[in-house]
């Protein structure tokens, strides 16, 4: 059984972690979970978002939901945005992309241009 | 939409683009009484009696910059619990929030399934990371219930200055959810 317990555990250590690496959010990644992305696979977008990022520890890195932004054709469509550079939108994306996005883009740097739809 | 957690996702979205802090989602089987109930509540900004009917027609929405007027995931939403001999109710206030409910014949043949209720929360709650989560999973049969509650406030409380996305709690959250869902047979795909 999973106790609220555990939690301070993890606290701790993530406290520690805290203090010795800078945690500020370098990297926003934002996935467009309207009616049509979720009928297109967002939720399994979203969800390959996060397993990466718990497997790789990735404490500066923040993914959100947001609902449309017309390019519903696309779908399911993620925005990359860090600080300083131009934001990547991501389209028809898939699990199998989104761990090609995780290793290329957000961990080494290099946009994955085969699957870009838009950058602004 | 292929199942139920799927347009669950769907009005937690709505709820959150209403501006809402506190969601109440309430997933109830009761065997026995051959019943499946979601309830999702908000204290979003809430909607008028006239919107309320426009919500539930397939070319309204209230996305400004669409160039087609479609809103097509209430109405979905509607006529999935109504070939089962459901339906879906929506209860709202002006600045006080909203509540839908969709009421669906448990056992009926064309009732879709459940599908992946744990990624729907643990997206929303670690996708919208402002709102807080109060969740409530309840199985009734025969005469035993059992029961998963889960409050992001208790999270929050016990995390203090680290964050409810930190990758650790994210690991902690899902598995927490899977062992309530296992525990109240929620999962059906």
């Amino acid at each position: 059984m999973k106790t609220l317990a555990e939690l301070r555990k993890i606290r701790e250590k993530a406290q520690e972690n805290m203090k010795l690496r800078n945690s500020t959010s370098r990297i926003k990644v934002v996935v467009g979970m309207g009616t049509s992305g979720i009928a297109m696979g967002a939720r399994e977008v979203m969800k390959t978002f996060l397993d990466e990022i718990a497997k790789r520890e990735m404490n500066d890195v923040v993914v959100t939901q947001t609902g449309e932004k017309g390019l519903s054709s696309m779908e399911p469509v993620v925005d990359i945005i860090e600080a300083g550079k131009t934001t990547i939108t991501y389209g028809y994306m898939t699990p199998e992309k989104v761990r090609k996005v995780v290793a290329e883009h957000i961990v080494n740097g290099i946009v994955v241009d085969d699957f870009v739809v838009a950058t602004d | 939409m292929q199942d139920l957690s799927l347009h669950v996702l769907d009005v937690i979205e709505n709820s959150v683009r209403a501006g809402c802090k506190n969601l109440w989602i309430k997933i109830e089987v009761d065997v026995l009484k051959n019943k499946l109930q979601i309830c999702v509540k908000d204290d979003g900004s809430g909607m008028s009696d006239d919107l309320i009917l426009e919500a539930q027609n397939p070319f309204f929405t209230t996305k400004s910059k669409r160039k087609k007027k479609v809103g097509l995931g209430i109405p979905l939403f509607k006529q999935n619990a109504e070939v089962c001999d459901g339906k879906l109710t929506i209860k709202s206030e002006i600045n006080k929030g909203t509540e839908l409910v969709a009421f669906f014949s448990y056992n009926h043949i064309d009732r879709m399934p459940i599908g992946k209720i744990g990624d729907t929360f643990l997206g929303s709650i670690i996708g919208h990371t402002e709102v807080d989560f109060h969740i409530e999973l309840i199985r009734k049969e025969n005469s035993s219930k059992k029961e998963f509650i889960l409050d992001t406030c208790d999270i929050k409380k016990e995390l203090g200055d680290v964050p409810i996305n930190y990758p650790d709690v994210i690991t902690f959250i899902d598995e927490m959810i899977k062992e309530g869902i296992k525990n109240t047979y929620m999962e059906e795909v």
